[in-house]
């Protein structure tokens, strides 16, 4: 998901003015929730290595920011979860700075729907500071569904997305859709490419220079359900996206339940 | 004038608690099965629509006298080819119904008679032998399944009644599995076709002793189950008599698996027989027992532990012979986290696994080496194995991953002989093999 870089582009790609970016979390959703009583920490590293080198509109350029994302998923039903992310940046010349936080609920298809797909929805709600993004408070609500076939999987996250406090409140929807498609080399590698890209307003698109369109080679590591590895390089495809970012997530499920035998 | 017929009606009729009389439609025939669509009501307006045997589920209790010849037709009313295998008879290969030995399919609307001299005597069952794939509405995901009971010459009977459960999953899910792939999950579980509260209970009087003749039928999951209040005293499993007889507090049936065990009813009241593991027992599977004359809520007991072995009920390890040692190594092949996974015995998948000739009258062992993460429920068709560790006589076993496990058995059965894992989806990929002999 993209969701945060998001929320910053349309400060300037919605403005159509400036190009800040902010790339916290990039990551497609699934569409599976953490599971009640388990809580999943993550940690999101992402670091622009060719990006905007300019302050534009007095927010900082992304070139050479490493953000440094902790996602806290509380599992609460059997098909709901609450996200909570503490966003950070760290650039010569700025040290270690708190960009903001969000809170993220989750609902899912319950799997006794039998639907022939996985779909869930997620709104987040958060604050960013104004030297990362001018637009202060938005809003997202995001469909994600996804389906494994054979050793193929599939994933679209069609992103909405609302400023409510900022330059871009006026603006009114914007369109961010994610997207990923993987396959299973071996049972614990996979590896694949990931899309995300910001087109605007919606139903009035900005023009292709001003899109955030960005891929990403991507693998993921399958080696414990307990834990979740995902690598990637990406490439901005417009003058609007930072050119290269790298990215990782590391993630790891705790238990707070003890699952006995007879449960 | 009183015939064997009517005397097995009449004897179902008054010892079966909880499955309908059986009613031959050919006079030609002993027995007659239909199989052909059935609308099945798991729970208040909750239907399945599934296969079944004569129109119910679990199908009809068929009483056989060992060793006398019978006659069956089955008749497919249903909209796919049909089979009907009779579990853990020692049958010839072309009517002990699966069509890798050569017994024919039957096809839609289509018939067939069976004649055969059923042996041996015990608590069998019959059940259909068809592929599913990821269609969980087919072959063993249905209700074909029955109880079959081959009763002995000489019967000592000391208990004052039978009741007959099946234990089945229902509307099946492929969903990711902790291994990675796709596993089978189930919404609904059920006692015989019901969930608990649903139907009638099991009505039994204080002091009865009460033979439970109780059948894993579903087609991939284990199930233990334990009757709250009472401890069940365990006298023959797959049918067959064990050297031990013990008391238990709970029962593990693995898929295919039977257990018969008398219960002394001496706790009146109202009890649930339920599956120990509270998940499955939330998705209905139970059943009430009530005892004449006490209405109170039912009561269930959760155990607090999972306890069952095999070896409990053997007499201990098999005497040293000159049996020919058949090794047998079970892996899985990971085709996909979107995929089911694909079985092997000794690296191939059936029907391109190795068949492997035996000689009639040599003993053989074969010894089981499971390297999978998951548990396989293996069973031998036409032929009864002795667990080497416990002498336990069966026709499936559980064989737990990562695990090693050794059986022998005599080849005094000629034909053609299926091996499988009694899983649906783990025999639908693959893991089949044959052996066979004259």
């Amino acid at each position: 998901m993209y969701r945060l870089s998001f929320l910053i582009l349309l400060s300037g790609a919605v403005s159509l003015t400036a190009l800040a970016q902010g790339n916290y979390e990039i990551q497609v959703y699934g569409s599976d929730t953490v599971s009640p009583g388990s809580t999943m920490l993550e940690l999101h590293s992402n670091f622009t290595a060719n990006g905007q080198r300019a302050v534009v509109d007095g927010v900082y350029p992304t070139f050479h920011q490493e953000h440094e994302t902790i996602e806290i998923t509380q599992g609460i039903t059997d098909w709901s979860e609450v996200g909570f992310y503490i966003f950070t940046s760290e650039q010569n010349g700025h040290g270690v700075q708190w960009v903001g936080d969000h809170i993220r609920p989750r609902v899912r298809v319950p799997d006794s729907w039998h639907w022939p797909i996985g779909f869930s929805i997620s709104t987040e709600i958060g604050y960013q500071r104004p030297v990362y993004s001018p637009d202060t408070w938005t809003w997202e609500i995001r469909p994600i569904i996804d389906k494994a076939i054979d050793r193929w999987y599939f994933a679209v996250n069609p992103a909405l997305e609302r400023t409510w406090h900022g330059p871009d409140a006026r603006h009114g929807l914007g369109f961010a859709p994610a997207a990923k498609v993987s396959y299973d080399f071996t049972q614990k590698i996979s590896g694949g490419i990931e899309y995300y890209g910001d087109y605007g307003r919606f139903f009035a698109w900005d023009p292709l220079h001003d899109q955030q369109q960005q891929f990403f080679v991507v693998t993921d590591l399958n080696v414990s359900p307990q834990w979740e590895f995902n690598f990637g390089v990406g490439l901005g495809a417009t003058a609007s996206t930072d050119r290269l970012i790298v990215k990782g997530i590391i993630g790891r499920r705790f238990s707070w339940r003890r699952q006995r035998e007879i449960d | 004038m009183l015939t064997r017929r009517s005397l097995l009606q009449a004897a179902i009729g008054a010892v079966t608690n909880v499955a309908s009389a059986y009613t031959p439609v050919d006079q030609s025939s002993d027995y007659t099965i239909d199989i052909a669509p059935h609308s099945l009501e798991v729970a208040p307006h909750n239907f399945v629509q599934t296969v079944a045997y004569n129109g119910q589920v679990p199908g009809p209790v068929i009483r056989l006298q060992v060793d006398k010849p019978v006659t069956l037709d089955v008749r497919n009313q249903s909209g796919s080819e049909e089979i009907v295998h009779w579990h853990g008879l020692l049958l010839p290969s072309e009517v002990d119904g699966a069509m890798e030995e050569g017994t024919p399919m039957i096809g839609p609307g289509a018939s067939a008679r069976l004649k055969f001299v059923p042996a041996p005597a015990g608590f069998r069952w019959y059940h259909t032998h068809t592929f599913a794939g990821k269609d969980l509405k087919k072959a063993q995901y249905t209700g074909q399944h029955g109880f079959l009971l081959i009763e002995p010459r000489d019967n000592p009977g000391r208990y004052d009644a039978e009741m007959f459960l099946a234990l089945h999953d229902w509307k099946g899910q492929l969903l990711g599995g902790s291994d990675g792939s796709l596993m089978v999950s189930y919404d609904v579980s059920t006692i015989n076709g019901r969930v608990l509260g649903f139907g009638e209970p099991l009505r039994v009087k204080q002091g009865q002793r009460v033979l439970f003749h109780i059948l894993n039928s579903s087609a991939t999951d284990v199930h233990w189950v334990s009757l709250a209040g009472h401890t069940f005293e365990v006298i023959a499993l797959d049918g067959n008599p064990v050297a031990v007889t013990r008391q238990a507090n709970m029962l593990r049936l693995v898929p295919a698996e039977r257990v018969c065990a008398i219960v002394e009813m001496k706790n009146p009241g109202v009890w649930v027989l339920g599956e120990v593991r509270k998940h499955i027992r939330a998705a209905g599977m139970g059943i009430v027992v009530e005892y004449a004359g006490q209405t109170a809520k039912p009561t269930w007991i959760q155990p607090q532990t999972l306890d069952w072995s095999y070896e409990a009920f053997g007499a201990g390890p098999l005497p040293p012979t000159d049996a020919i040692d058949v090794p047998l190594v079970f892996r899985s092949k990971f085709t996909g986290h979107g995929d089911v996974d694909h079985w092997m015995i000794n690296g191939k998948s059936f029907p391109h696994t190795d068949t492997v000739k035996l000689r009639s009258g040599a003993r053989y062992r074969l010894l089981f080496r499971n390297e999978s993460l998951n548990d396989h429920p293996v069973h031998l068709h036409r032929h009864l194995f002795a667990m080497a560790e416990c002498g336990v006589l069966k026709d499936t076993v559980l064989v737990p991953s990562k695990q090693e496990l050794a059986v022998e058995f005599t080849a005094n059965n000629p034909g053609k002989t299926l091996f499988h894992c009694h899983q649906q989806d783990h025999m639908d990929a693959g893991f089949m093999m044959l052996f066979d002999y004259v």
